[in-house]
């Protein structure tokens, strides 16, 4: 019977892994590319080399490995199988990774031309992308909170994108529209309306798988997307009609509670594990729980804060987000979802896979999460001190170097179990 | 008619899966298998139904999934 294992609904092991494998080297170039501006790229917040960094992470990083967990998760966990898998990975990891390097290409050297370019790439791959998993979303029977939550995050990444046309559009093409209002409502979307959603969703499912935890409560897991896309949409509304301070202040903090209180459920769900495990992956989960509630202490601040001190509470605030948060969830999820995807290939492949917990030795994950660490601490601390984007992009880009090698090690270990059982066939 | 349990809801994935399809080779044409788990096994469905057994599963108050195999008849 274990011989005999199909699981029909995974998808073709190349459809998330190149996704998965890729997200990595954007880290690199990302902690290569801090070196390379150094301090100015803190002091010149807002410029066209910073909004380059941002894209490198969101786009290269954070968007490649979420589209190719959710082609992964969406089939696997709840029966949602998506329209001709390979076309559609190949699609959007091409436009992913082309785009992204074009855009951030465009931002850094001030090419239009560049930007030209990865506009139409990174919306025509991206609305394919978000159009084909949506529908399969919608078509499976599957219930519950995760499948929800799934549907409007992969809704929110089709505004998202939108926006994100519009804004690059208004300023490679010159078309008549608010960039200033646009710019903060696309990063909105992103982040909580993607982002936050997708991440809550997919933890409904591998925290208490993973980490043994209790579930997490039935109320909180139907709340939390919707209020938090009732939230972005209100927000979009207060900023482009240009509602007053206060309104605009408000609903913000209420994005960052819909943060803090997700992170603190997952806090308080870990303490009461079943098994006293301390792998890699509770450690990134446990660190990007805690940046999150660090950010919205820094959110809750900012409307009191002035100048310049305003400017770096605000880049505090985002890298605690996006460095803190979302590539230390990602980074926790990629030492769990690789193994499975490589042990499901094995285990088509062989009468007795190996142990899907010893493909990533956990000492080399555990230590690739303190590096992750210490990249985290020196560029949360570089707005005060700029200097420290130093040792920040160079931990950075060690770290996901890291991440890559252990990875790739994972890899190499299943094709040459595949190749063995290949050998030993009859 | 015998039966057998396999409690898995302290178990990492994938032994919950491994232990389970072990248990299906000996399971004869009257035995029942329960496995307990805080989750419902989507991929284990498919893979029941294409290998000729069909299977109930009841949630309990505490969040526990019991899922009662039996060969197809």
């Amino acid at each position: 019977m274990a011989a005999a294992l199909s699981f029909e609904q995974a998808p073709p092991i190349s459809v998330p892994l190149r996704f998965l494998l890729t997200a990595p080297l954007f880290g690199i170039v990302f902690g290569v590319f801090l070196l390379w501006q150094g301090p100015e790229l803190v002091e010149t917040r807002g410029g066209f080399p910073a909004l380059a960094a941002t894209h490198l992470v969101t786009l290269g990083f954070m968007l490649q490995a979420m589209c190719g967990a959710l082609l992964q998760v969406s089939p696997v966990s709840t029966g949602a199988n998506v329209w001709r898998p390979r076309l559609v990975a190949w699609v959007a990891h091409t436009g992913i990774s082309a785009g992204a390097l074009a855009l951030t290409a465009g931002l850094a050297a001030e090419r239009l031309g560049w930007l030209r370019l990865a506009v139409p790439v990174l919306v025509a791959s991206m609305a394919f992308y978000a159009v084909v998993v949506l529908a399969a979303l919608l078509r499976t029977s599957a219930r519950g909170a995760t499948i929800a939550a799934l549907r409007l995050a992969v809704g929110a990444l089709a505004v998202t994108v939108a926006l994100g046309a519009a804004a690059a559009g208004a300023f490679a093409w010159s078309w008549p529209l608010p960039v200033a209002q646009l710019a903060p409502v696309h990063a909105a979307w992103a982040v909580f309306g993607w982002g936050l959603t997708l991440v809550a969703g997919v933890s409904y499912l591998v925290v208490p798988m993973f980490q043994l935890t209790p579930a997490y409560p039935a109320a909180f897991s139907f709340w939390l997307p919707r209020v938090v896309i009732g939230a972005v949409i209100a927000w979009s509304v207060a900023h482009m009609t240009e509602a007053g301070a206060g309104v605009r202040s408000m609903l913000g903090l209420v994005l960052l509670a819909c943060g803090a209180v997700f992170a603190s459920v997952t806090l308080r769900l870990q303490r009461r594990r079943r098994r006293k495990l301390t792998d890699a992956t509770f450690s990134f989960f446990r660190i990007a729980m805690i940046s999150m509630l660090a950010a919205v202490a820094a959110g809750v601040v900012l409307p009191w804060a002035e100048g310049g001190l305003r400017v770096r509470i605000e880049l505090v605030l985002g890298i605690l987000l996006l460095i803190g948060f979302f590539v230390s969830v990602i980074n926790g999820m990629l030492y769990r979802i690789v193994p499975f995807v490589l042990w499901l290939h094995l285990q088509k492949r062989m009468p007795i896979a190996p142990n899907m917990n010893q493909l990533v030795p956990g000492a080399r994950a555990s230590a690739q999460s303190r590096l992750h660490l210490a990249a985290l601490a020196c560029l949360a601390c570089a707005p005060a001190w700029p200097p420290l984007i130093y040792p920040g992009g160079a931990l950075f880009a060690a770290s996901c170097a890291m991440l890559e090698w252990n990875l790739a090690q994972a890899l190499r270990v299943c094709v040459r179990l595949s190749a063995a059982a290949r050998g030993s066939a009859p | 008619m015998a039966g057998k349990v396999i409690d898995a809801r302290d178990l990492l994935p994938p032994e919950p899966l491994e232990l389970t399809l072990s248990a299906l080779d000996d399971l004869g044409a009257d035995d029942e298998l329960v496995l307990l788990l805080y989750r419902e096994p989507h991929p284990l469905y498919s893979i029941l139904r294409d290998n000729g057994f069909c299977h109930r599963t009841e949630s309990r108050a505490d969040g526990t999934f019991e899922i009662r195999i039996r060969r197809a008849s």
